[in-house]
């Protein structure tokens, strides 16, 4: 009987043993495999070796990031930008000739009322020649090889793209500064009230037909049209200055190349906005409003003007008695 | 036509880097101080799993360098050789940011991205110059597809890792490879 224990007890030992020598051959083995499936997924993934070339990002084989960029840029975003450019320009067009401009009651008074500081002019001015040029190089460098390059000949074209961008980015600094002086200098009289809503609700009284004719709603210093382009130029004229810096200064910077795809699709998402913006700007000063320009000539507005567009500040600067006219 | 295309067989690839010579070489006269248009990448190195790749322009089908491109300097031969035209380029560095392989190099790396003219491999098939004259030479490097040659890294491979040719004959010689090898990790990828 004990014998048998015996034989027992040895053959379970030994079955034991076994089945944990097993185990440990099994582990060897699977270290041993080289799995190349991966190789290939370390490589998606993105995985940095050692090589002897000293270039940029040449340690990574593979940089794999999100391809709809690329249909993005060339589907959307060029065709986009064409449309806020010349699309606005047509749609405010046949808007002038259905509505007509906004004509001062009365005519011009003659009187110049102070309005803006010659350094105000000047630094709205800092910001918007570099503007006009920036958008359009860079709707040459976004769209240009979609819209323009087929009309004209490969010489003409390798010249207008390589002026576009030598222009773009030199026009990129006078823009900043321009943009950072009026974003911070201006913001005070830019803050939304009340009133400003009901500006809104009747489109600030330009529209010269239907139940909105011959309105006009309350305004302060700037009226809500306004604060809505000075704020959308604060916020989106930031993102395009700074997705814009790391595509500028790389080497200061030093982006990764999926971040600098990513800066670029902000910045054409952002320059988009700001040139809808900017027609709108442009019309609005230079057709739809009259005497609206002489603000960013001369930097005084004439006293109708003022009193028909921007009531408030105007009733305010008379009652507080810093109305000035012009000698 | 031919769709040329390389590849790499890691189980062969020992990182001798004479692709990387070979392609110095042959493309000598294009080729500004700190451009290396091959490369030999090697993962894992020193511990189990190394392997070396040998990296450069894949000449895509559909690809990332000419979508993005904003002065369309890009351009397919009809054997489906990824080019591009030096004159048009203005260097501004969007080609790097899309490839996914860092392809594309640029002789600077000045303020104001002034990175001056991109280049990279061209597949030993020269540029939009005429072939074999003096501008194709020095913008492009060597035009040995005209000759009816394969590009130098390939054809001076000593282990033969780095296949370059028609994508249909490449990928029945790694094939016959792999079948020949017989295990199931044969194949990279």
């Amino acid at each position: 009987m004990n014998k048998w224990l015996k034989h027992i007890g040895v053959a379970i030992a030994l079955f034991f043993s076994v089945s944990v020598f097993a185990h440990a051959t099994d582990k060897v083995g699977d270290t041993i495999e080289v799995n190349n499936g991966q190789i290939w997924a370390q490589l998606k993934a993105g995985e940095e070796g050692r090589t002897t070339s000293t270039s940029e990002f040449h340690a990574q084989a593979i940089n794999t990031y999100d391809l709809r960029v690329l249909d993005l840029r060339s589907d959307i975003l060029a065709p986009a930008m064409m449309a806020a450019l010349f699309g606005m320009i047509i749609i405010f067009v046949l808007f002038i000739k259905v509505n007509g401009i906004s004509k001062l009651h009365g005519g011009f008074s003659g009187k110049l009322v102070y309005r803006w500081s010659k350094f105000d002019v000047s630094i709205h001015w800092l910001g918007a020649i570099p503007c006009l040029l920036l958008i359009l190089t860079g709707l040459t460098l976004l769209a240009g090889r979609f819209f323009f390059q087929p009309y004209i000949g490969e010489g003409f074209w390798a010249g207008l793209v390589n002026g576009a961008k030598q222009v773009h980015d030199i026009m990129a600094i006078p823009f900043m500064i321009g943009w950072a002086l009026m974003s911070v200098l201006w913001a005070k009289n830019q803050m939304p009230k009340m009133y400003d809503l009901k500006w809104m609700m009747v489109v600030g009284g330009y529209i010269n037909f239907g139940p909105f004719k011959g309105k006009h709603p309350d305004a302060g210093f700037a009226n809500a049209g306004e604060k809505l382009w000075f704020w959308a130029f604060a916020v989106f004229g930031l993102v395009v200055s700074a997705s814009g810096m790391l595509l500028l200064f790389p080497n200061l910077f030093e982006p990764s190349r999926t971040l600098s795809l990513i800066a670029l699709v902000l910045h054409s998402v952002a320059a988009i906005i700001i040139t809808a913006f900017s027609i709108v700007h442009i019309f609005m000063a230079t057709v739809m409003s009259e005497g609206g320009m002489e603000c960013m000539v001369s930097g005084y507005c004439d006293e109708t003007w003022a009193s028909q567009h921007h009531n408030l500040w105007f009733d305010e600067i008379k009652e507080n008695g810093t109305l000035k006219y012009k000698e | 036509m031919a769709t040329m295309k390389f590849l790499c067989d890691t189980k062969r690839c020992i990182e001798c880097n004479g692709c990387v010579t070979a392609c110095k070489n042959e493309n000598d006269s294009a080729l500004e101080w700190g451009i290396q248009r091959r490369r030999v990448v090697t993962i894992n190195d020193g511990v189990k799993g190394e392997a070396s790749i040998s990296v450069a322009c894949m000449h895509c089908d559909d690809a990332p360098c000419m979508a993005v491109c904003p002065a369309n300097c890009f351009y397919k031969t009809e054997d489906g050789i990824v080019l591009h035209d030096k004159d048009t380029c203005i260097g501004c560095g969007y080609c790097l940011y899309a490839c996914p392989f860092g392809a594309p190099q640029f002789p600077k790396q000045g303020a104001f991205g002034a990175r001056g003219k991109m280049d990279k491999c061209t597949f030993c098939a020269g540029g939009p110059e005429e072939n074999f004259s003096e501008a194709e030479r020095q913008k492009y490097g060597a035009n040995r597809i005209a000759e009816g040659k394969l590009p130098m890294c390939a054809e001076l491979c000593a282990t033969k890792s780095l296949l370059a040719g028609d994508a249909e004959i490449v990928s029945s010689i790694f094939r016959e490879r792999v079948a020949y090898r017989g295990s199931k990790n044969a194949a990279w990828g």
